[in-house]
């Protein structure tokens, strides 16, 4: 679903690259944390997704498509392919929750009746359904986040993208959005998570990639927010493809593999302080 | 996007940049009620050509020592010219009586003048009265013609007069089209700012660039819009209180007609809007990159 082939991103301001020959593959379906340092380049590698920045050099294909070829007026496809939510929300205050999520459809010219029948839906599936007629200044920060959510995943794209969506979230919150994305994750959503957040990563035990200024330093399928073990450099990922097999999954390493997806996701209550129950992910046919 | 969401954008803005927007409308009214002006004043011109046109003739004075054949030869030349419709041939005397009767307001320069004086002449209808030039150029000069006058010529102080009022009123609607486009510039790049949001989630879930401009541009149509048909009222106004009401007891011309009035206000309406538009779309490249 995603390729990057030796991606470089120069800013024309700074003195050194935001990413330095990035390769990896990310398949359709997956969930991948990306993980590094502030200013490591995570910020950077979903705008290349995104088209809002084009790679300095090297290849940055989404749905087999060449980014950086995609011509100007095509862009709008893409960003309906990829949903995106961020660490501030993006909510437009003067708008009802319902009317946040509709204005996503709004926008790209879907019929009413779609619409109508859609917004509910996705409340439904972030589970705030009852906050439709809410302010997004009358809900808390967690909840402002599921209606970003909404948002972004009301209109059904392939890939969402999501850049430390729990950054502004206490512990319990967090993983209640973390929840909330695996719940998409699981609907068929290639999903690209960068994030802070250890203890989720550690949670989740979900393909781990790293950035060290810039450069891709893991590649490694379950992996957790710190390395385990030493690992050299990542090896662009040339056979992998979709549900490729786990390589050097026993030893928690993967070295350019696609980690092993959906599996084992019950096992994971108690994490992030307080939250103990196994998931009960409410998702009610809103997904498909 | 549907008609319901965009008018929903489109009143959010208009409503959060009102002081603006009717600053916009102002200047777009004065502008176009000065090219709407300029309209009239060329309507009026043409009213008075018209009128004024079917009256006038191409004088061809004959000199004294004119041979009939060299008269006879001017004639049939003059016959067979398709831009002339009508030779009429004055003799002196007759030359002297129009004289007499044209200027019998002014004794003093009549009696300056006696029969003999005037030379005979033909008087030539011209088919398109406004292409006298060539007839002029064509005759000025031949055997027994002393000179060609065009009495058209004697209207051009008017019509310089009306040209400079028409040239005035057009010279500030294009200083008042720069003011616009000054107003509707900054009109667009506090609106880009105010919308900065909706902007960014736009471009976010894949908008359209054409969606992302329409409010923007819709906006600025609007003001145009308006002081299009503000223009227009003043146009209505003019002929109705200053035309109508002033000019027409005291002006020996006909004046222009409402259908003047009805064209230059409907040039007005229109170029209001897609004026507003295309500037609203210049400063959208400056203001709003997608
Ligand atoms: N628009 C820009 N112009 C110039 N330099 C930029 C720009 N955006 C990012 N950078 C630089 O690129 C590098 C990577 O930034 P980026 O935002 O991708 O990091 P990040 O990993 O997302 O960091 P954080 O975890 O703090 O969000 C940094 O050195 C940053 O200063
Ligand atoms: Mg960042």
């Amino acid at each position: 679903m995603i390729v990057l082939d030796a991606v470089s991103k120069w800013y024309p301001t700074g003195d050194r690259p935001a990413l330095a020959d990035v390769s990896a593959e990310i398949g359709t379906g997956e969930f991948v944390f990306l993980v590094g340092p502030s200013g490591s380049g995570k910020s950077t590698l979903l705008r290349l997704l995104l088209r809002e920045e084009r790679a300095s050099a090297g290849q940055v294909l989404v749905a087999g498509r060449d980014v950086a070829r995609i011509p100007d007026r095509r862009v709008p496809r893409l960003r309906r392919a990829v949903g995106c939510v961020f660490q501030d929300f993006r909510l437009l205050p003067n708008r009802t929750v319902a009317a946040n999520v509709a204005f996503a459809l709004d926008v790209v010219g879907r019929p009413r009746h779609v619409v109508r029948s859609v917004v509910p839906e996705a409340l439904e599936l972030v589970g705030l359904r009852e906050a439709a007629q809410r302010y997004p200044d009358e809900l808390s920060g967690g909840e402002q986040q599921r209606v970003a959510i909404a948002r972004a995943f009301v209109g059904r794209p392939r890939v969402l993208l999501a850049d430390e969506p729990t950054g502004n979230l206490d512990p319990a919150t967090s993983l209640e959005i973390m929840k909330l994305l695996d719940t998409i994750h699981r609907a068929g959503t290639t999903v690209l998570m960068a994030t802070h957040n250890a203890s989720l990563v550690d949670a989740m035990r979900r393909r781990v990639l790293e950035l060290g200024d810039g450069v891709l330093i893991r590649d490694e399928a379950d992996g957790r927010y710190d390395q385990t073990v030493p690992q050299p450099i990542a090896v662009p990922a040339q056979s992998a493809g979709d549900g490729g097999v786990d390589s050097g999954v026993d030893s928690g390493i993967g070295i350019g593999g696609i980690g092993g997806i959906g599996i084992g996701i019950g096992g994971i209550g108690g994490v992030g302080g307080g939250v103990s129950s196994p998931w009960a992910p409410p998702v009610r046919g809103a997904v498909g | 996007m549907r008609p319901a969401p965009l008018a929903s954008l489109l009143w959010t803005g208009l409503r959060r940049n009102l002081a603006m927007t009717a600053a916009v409308i102002v200047t777009v009214t004065i502008c176009l009620a000065m090219l709407g002006a300029g309209l009239l004043l060329r309507a009026q011109v043409h009213t008075v050509d018209d009128y004024l046109l079917g009256q006038l003739e191409v004088v061809v004075d004959l000199t004294d020592e004119i041979t009939p054949a060299q008269r006879t030869a001017l004639e049939t030349e003059m016959h067979r010219d398709p831009a002339i419709v009508g030779v009429r041939y004055e003799s002196g005397r007759q030359v002297y009586d129009r004289f007499r009767r044209d200027f019998h307001d002014s004794p003093d320069v009549v009696a300056g003048v006696r029969p003999g004086d005037l030379p005979a002449a033909l008087r030539l209808t011209l088919a398109d009265p406004r292409a006298s030039g060539d007839i002029v150029v064509t005759y000025t000069g031949q055997d027994g013609v002393e000179a060609v006058r065009d009495q058209r010529a004697l209207l051009d102080p008017l019509y310089r007069f009306l040209d400079a009022f028409t040239i005035g009123a057009f010279a500030l609607a294009a200083v008042q089209a720069l003011a616009s486009f000054a107003l509707i510039y900054t009109m667009i790049r506090i609106s880009a700012h105010g919308r900065r949001r909706e902007t960014a989630v736009m471009k976010l879930v894949g908008a359209s660039n054409g969606t992302i401009r329409a409010p923007f541009m819709l906006e600025s149509a609007i003001a145009g819009l308006v002081g299009g048909l503000l223009a227009g009222g003043l146009l209505v106004a003019a002929k109705v209180f200053l035309v109508d009401g002033q000019f027409a007891r005291q002006s020996t011309f006909p004046l222009f007609g409402w259908s003047a009035v009805w064209e230059s206000g409907a040039v007005v309406v229109a170029v209001g809007i897609l004026a507003a538009a295309a500037m609203a779309s210049l400063a959208l490249h400056r203001h709003l990159r997608v």
